[in-house]
């Protein structure tokens, strides 16, 4: 299952990565004819390849399409993307359009950027500040190791979301994507260092009083090399497993944030985003397909815990 | 591996059966038909989106105070949110001198406050002296007041009221429908002592709240609820003889999320909402209309509708070259020219919208003019009206430019988070594309928004601005070149225009000294027949000039919960409990 | 001779219990302190202020005077200072959304949010707690069934139970899709009040306990499984001591050791769990009001806020240390916990 884990997560991570090849559609482009429309069905035939018919509208209000049997719009493969419509103004929808008619398959994809991308350099941000600041306390030990302790104890206490929403708000609500991106960035970092730096504290201060160490201080190494070379590299399993916890973590923060309002503004497609296009839950039943970054997020914890099960360790109980 | 499996599948297969459910629970139910008696009785839950930060409607000028003031306040007489039409309230009937300055109102006799008190003369004499009074800061007075003057009151009997118009006035006895008359033995010594303006606030007690409406305040839960009870005093009897109101209570929820709001309607939890559906939810509306949940009315086109309008202060735009060719009509009119309002209200409002041409609406009946100046789709007329002001794309890259090379590229902000702006935005930005005017759009929030407008600190906005007067005469700050509600092209002082309207700048153009001058007429005119004429040359002369583009107005539709009777639906919020006396419900 | 030592035992028990509770006592005290002034002056220091409420057309002296009220025309010091003061005699200022004391609306919150802590808490125990002991002390199709199912609901995140289940209630009408009262609860006695509030706890409490209560049973069976290999036990099991029996007495609480330091975890993830489940489904708790506190900027709000969630967390991990405490006999015993 482990392995399952794994490979889950680096499936989650190509697809990410190539989101721009894999979209059918750019995610911002507005197909205003296709507001609210249904996944497109794909018809393959011998003759004909792929295909499917165009929708047309009955009532944009009751949110009726018709598919126009006579039309047939062909499928392009690997022509810049893996695979598009051939018509620019007819669309392929996987997972259908949303309320500006944009395609929720795409955005899902580049979502996947956006979300994770977050996640990994804020689980990055974590993970420095946490293994500076636990090798500092763990080495010198004494009253710098009880205050940085004191410190991470105080801000482990602390529940996260309250923590994020509160430095969220206070910062002003409107902000270009890249400002949001980066403060998220520096509100996760400092959400997720103490976990870190706990667990780096407490291997750097028993493997600080070991052999090798001593006798590297004896030869006249420097603190700072010591802590390098030898004692931070100690922590490496410790912290990948904490990195792969953090990051789903992460990603629900992102969502939480985006879902309240106080995240990415809505034309930028996250997980989050698109979690909140999809809260008017009294439509759901007639467009079930807008709930799929919930199920992409589902995807993403369940691989980290195939991965992790068994450590004792969860990432929702941070 | 085996058995974890399995719990997988168990936890598709639970999930599966769950959604099977859910799906057939689709079962159509009942679906009521006929015009059922109201009888009394029962309890109606509605929702509000805010909580109220007063109860005193005549200083909190929100939408929650204006419902509270329907259902516990009385006004001398009320204007019917269904027909237009000015019916007697407090005041049993009127007469008016030849002049049409003076109106002796009678008031009705046996009318008691909700706590026993008689209501006289002396009350509404207390009021127009409470909203006068310049410590209260009253919202309404702007509106009561005529020329820069007040009306003047005078009481020679307990059931008398003679008012005195400084000058003839238009909408004439119209403007009392917004004066909410107030129990001068509850709010004298507040006023006496100044602090009439926070008297009745949110921290009030209910049992303090006394008013001659169909409810009595009987509870407020912080953040929660309102809870009205009948007021057994009330004076108002229906059609049947009947005494009114039917409800024995109402419940106001507040539920802050309009999403959370039409779960809850679909639900049953709550009876009514007090805004129309978002033209997204209708859907929802519909297949639970067809379970027999709901009933889903057409409550008409709306009387707002979005505006987009340039920044015509011509100091905003200081030496910037681009102000040369908006500050042309042409410009606008080629916009207008541009713009497919069909393809606007098909893809902006998913087709629940009508194409108009200027600021009144079909839905505002007695004064739309059908004859205004229109404006066909044409991309071809468009360009050749910029053409003919010196704009052409002379470089190729689709955007117009005049002979020095400024581009016809314009920042529109709007308000962020409502998705017919964000769509209409868009939509207008690609087919403006198609004449050669680029557009950029930027959302931001309301706050922000509201104070760039009133500092002219923008290129064009695309906004709806709310009136809450059907009447013209009510909304002079929005066409007099002097108001504060003349948003395109701001006066530069900032207090509200109290003072007598005039034209303001010199720079005013002819057209718009036009319009102050007809405005001011009919304002004066207490003829409604040739108020309409002299109007409808005012939307001429706007819809020939174009400071403000209009493109389509909404068609408003509304949900109530299938067990509510005798709803009288109205364009204006709230669409059914402005008329709350006369609702019941099936119970 | 043994009643000495007895006593000897007796009194560095008690002292040790003293000792303990004063210390957690100061820290609760501390971590309150510390969590309101943080938030108190974070707000202060922000951007923007709860002036922005009036609206751009508010007159200047309006805006001057609701600036006074909230003491935000003193500096940053001198208006911790007055409200650390007034804190002191539990006075923690007016809310402006509300127009009411801060201390009446934290109140009330606070002991909603406490109703679905509880019943999330004892669902989770409820439900993971024996399921744990069954799939950790044996093999076979069923434990590994409740396992799979066990990773599915560890998996999804109280955000989206409780989108999913809010759906679910309003598509089925089992049960109320939202809030924690019905309107027909108004004029009702006490009795009819909780029948509808448990009418409306199952909906919230489910999206809250679902992913607590996999994570509780995973523990549990982890920690039981190794329990289970302890030397102890299997010397119990040559003695002839029944398998039940076995469970119960003796592996299970050995077990307890790790799952009370889990306790004190869950605590911390509920108060976390709670608020975007209160968001989704209406209930009016603490992170709603919170919620709502920080986007009006109402500054004594969110200092009261923040300051009742310590008290949440201080009590909360007093009670992880307690039962630890209880659990464990070599905690007891005043030796290295």
């Amino acid at each position: 299952m482990k392995r399952a884990g794994r490979g889950l997560l680096v499936a989650i991570v190509l697809i990410a990565v190539a989101a721009p090849w894999l979209a059918p559609n750019p995610p911002d482009r507005q197909f205003t004819t296709y507001l609210y429309a249904p996944p497109t069905r794909v018809h393959v035939e011998a003759a004909q390849g792929t295909y499917f018919h165009p929708l047309r509208v009955v009532s944009r209000l009751e949110r009726r399409f018709e598919e126009e049997r006579d039309r047939h719009v062909r499928l392009v493969w690997f022509d810049g993307r893996l695979v598009a419509s051939a018509d620019g103004n007819d669309p392929l929808l996987l997972l259908g359009a949303d309320s500006y008619g944009r395609d929720i398959f795409s955005r899902l994809l580049y979502g996947a950027r956006t979300s994770l991308g977050l996640a990994v350099l804020a689980t990055l941000a974590a993970m420095i500040i946490g293994a500076c600041v636990g090798g500092l306390a763990g080495y010198a030990g004494g009253l710098v190791d009880e205050t940085l302790s004191r410190l991470s104890d105080f801000v482990l206490v602390l529940p996260a979301i309250y923590v994020v929403l509160a430095l969220r708000s206070v910062m002003p609500l409107v902000l270009s994507p890249r400002d949001v991106f980066l403060l998220l960035v520096g509100i996760f970092g400092l959400i997720g260092w103490p976990i870190v730096a706990r667990g780096v504290r407490g291997i750097v201060a028993s493997e600080r009083e070991r052999e090798y160490i001593a006798a590297g201080r004896a030869l006249g190494a420097s603190p700072v090399r010591l802590l390098a070379v030898h004692l931070l590299p100690a922590t490496r399993g410790y912290l990948a497993t904490q990195a792969t916890l953090l990051l789903p973590a992460f990603i629900l923060a992102e969502a939480t944030l985006s879902y309240v309002g106080l995240g990415f503004p809505d034309a930028v497609p996250t997980w989050g985003t698109m979690l909140h296009d999809a809260s008017n839950v009294a439509l759901l039943g007639d467009a079930p397909w807008t709930l799929a970054p919930a199920a992409a997020i589902f995807v993403v914890v369940l691989a980290v815990n195939l991965v992790v099960q068994g450590s004792g360790e969860s990432p929702l109980l941070r | 591996m085996k058995g974890r499996l399995l719990g997988i599948v168990i936890t598709a297969g639970m999930l599966a059966a769950a959604y099977a459910f859910w799906r057939s629970a689709d079962a159509p139910g009942s679906i009521a038909s006929k015009e059922e008696t109201r009888t009394r009785g029962g309890q109606l839950v509605g929702s509000i989106r805010a909580v109220p930060r007063s109860f005193n409607r005549l200083v909190a000028r929100e939408q929650t105070a204006e419902l509270l003031s329907l259902l516990t306040q009385g006004r001398l007489v009320r204007i019917n949110r269904s027909t237009f039409e000015l019916e007697p309230w407090l005041a049993e009937k009127w007469d008016t001198s030849p002049d049409g300055r003076t109106f002796t109102l009678h008031l009705r006799p046996g009318v008691t406050w909700s706590d026993g008190q008689p209501f006289t003369a002396a009350d509404v004499l207390f009021t127009l002296q409470a909203i006068y009074d310049p410590k209260t800061e009253s919202v309404v007075t702007e509106q009561l007041t005529i020329g820069g003057k007040p009306i003047a009151a005078a009481a020679p009997d307990d059931h008398t009221v003679v008012l005195t118009y400084p000058a003839p006035s238009g909408p004439g006895l119209r403007l009392f429908d917004a004066l909410v008359i107030l129990p001068k033995h509850k709010l004298e010594a507040a006023l006496k002592e100044g602090t009439f303006g926070s008297a009745w606030n949110s921290a009030t007690p209910p049992a303090d709240i006394v008013g001659t409406g169909p409810f009595t305040l009987r509870e407020y839960v912080p953040g929660q609820r309102l809870v009205l009870d009948r007021n057994p005093r009330y004076w108002r009897k229906g059609a049947d003889g009947a005494q009114l109101p039917y409800l024995d209570r109402i419940v106001l929820q507040v539920v802050p999320d309009q999403d959370a709001e039409l779960l809850r309607l679909q639900a049953g939890d709550i009876d009514m909402t007090q805004s129309e559906l978002r033209p997204d939810d209708y859907v929802a509306a519909k297949r639970a209309e067809s379970q027999g949940k709901l009933k889903l009315v057409e409550l008409g086109v709306g009387p707002d509708a979005d505006a987009f309008w340039f920044d015509l202060k011509p100091e905003a735009w200081k030496k910037d070259p681009r102000f040369a060719f908006v500050s042309r009509r042409e410009f606008r009119q080629a916009i207008s020219h541009a713009v497919d309002r069909e393809a606007f209200a098909e893809n902006v409002f998913l087709g629940a919208a009508v194409p108009i041409w200027g600021p009144i609406t079909p839905g505002n009946k007695i004064w739309f003019s059908p004859n205004v100046l229109r404006y066909p789709h044409d991309v071809n007329k468009a360009k050749e009206l910029l053409k003919g002001i010196g704009l052409e794309d002379r470089n190729g890259n689709g955007v117009v430019e005049d002979a020095q090379g400024n581009e016809a590229r314009f920042t529109v902000i709007t308000q962020r988070g409502i998705g017919w702006y964000e769509r209409g935005t868009n939509e207008l930005r690609t087919q403006l594309a198609r004449a050669g005017i680029a557009l950029e759009i930027a959302p931001i929030d309301n706050g922000a928004l509201i104070k760039r407008m009133l500092s002219s600190d923008y290129e064009a906005i695309y906004y709806r601005p709310l009136t809450t007067d059907l009447d013209p005469a009510a909304n002079m700050d929005f066409w007099l070149s002097s108001g504060s509600g003349h948003f395109w092209n701001l006066p530069d002082d900032e207090s509200p225009a109290r003072k007598a309207p005039a034209p303001r700048a010199p720079a005013t153009p002819d057209w718009q000294a036009r319009i102050d001058m007809l405005m001011t007429e009919q304002a004066a005119t207490v003829d409604l027949e040739k108020r309409k004429q002299i109007f409808n040359e005012v939307q001429k002369t706007f819809a020939e000039n174009l400071p403000v583009l209009y493109f389509v107005a909404p068609r408003l539709y509304y949900a109530h919960n299938a067990r509510v009777l005798g709803v009288a639906p109205s364009v204006q919020r709230p669409p059914a409990l402005w008329n709350a006396d006369a609702i019941a419900v099936r119970h | 001779m043994q009643t000495r030592s007895q006593s000897g035992i007796d009194e560095s028990k008690s002292e040790a219990m003293l000792r303990f509770l004063v210390r957690r006592l100061l820290f609760a005290v501390l971590l309150v302190i510390a969590v309101s002034s943080g938030a108190l002056l974070l707000t202060r220091v922000a951007p923007g202020d709860v002036t922005a409420n009036l609206g751009a057309f508010a007159p200047p002296d309006e805006v001057a005077r609701t600036r006074a009220r909230f003491d935000l025309d003193r500096s940053p010091v001198a208006q911790w200072g007055g409200w650390a003061l007034r804190a002191s005699r539990f006075d923690f200022g007016d809310s402006f959304l509300y127009n009411r004391p801060v201390g009446a609306l934290i109140r009330s919150a606070a002991v909603n949010t406490a109703i679905l802590a509880v019943a999330a808490l004892a669902l989770a125990t409820l439900v993971g707690i024996p399921l744990g002991i069954l799939t950790g002390s044996r093999s076979g199709v069923l434990p590994a069934a409740v396992r799979g199912v066990s990773l599915v609901c560890l998996s999804v995140p109280p955000l989206l139970t409780s989108l999913f289940l809010v759906f679910l209630a309003s598509r089925t009408g089992w049960l109320p899709p939202g809030g924690m009262t019905s309107v027909d609860a108004i004029d009702a006695s006490w009795s009819a009040w909780m029948l509808d509030v448990a009418r409306h706890l199952p909906l919230p409490a489910l999206a809250l306990a679902l992913p607590l209560a996999a994570t509780f049973e995973r523990l549990q069976a982890q920690a039981m499984s190794e329990t289970i290999q302890q030397p102890f036990v299997v010397a119990a099991m040559a003695r002839g001591v029944g398998w039940r029996q076995l469970l119960v007495d003796h592996a299970w609480r050995a077990s307890l050791r790790s799952m009370c330091a889990i306790y004190g975890l869950a605590i911390g993830a509920l108060l976390s769990g709670s608020f975007i489940v209160e968001y989704v489904t209406a209930w009016p708790g603490l992170g709603r009001l919170m919620y709502e506190a920080l986007r009006a900027r109402d500054i004594y709000l969110i200092a009261g806020c923040a300051a009742m969630g310590g008290v949440f967390l201080a009590f909360g991990s007093v009670i992880a240390d307690l039962l630890l405490f209880a659990a464990d006999p070599r905690v007891r015993e005043g030796h290295a916990a």
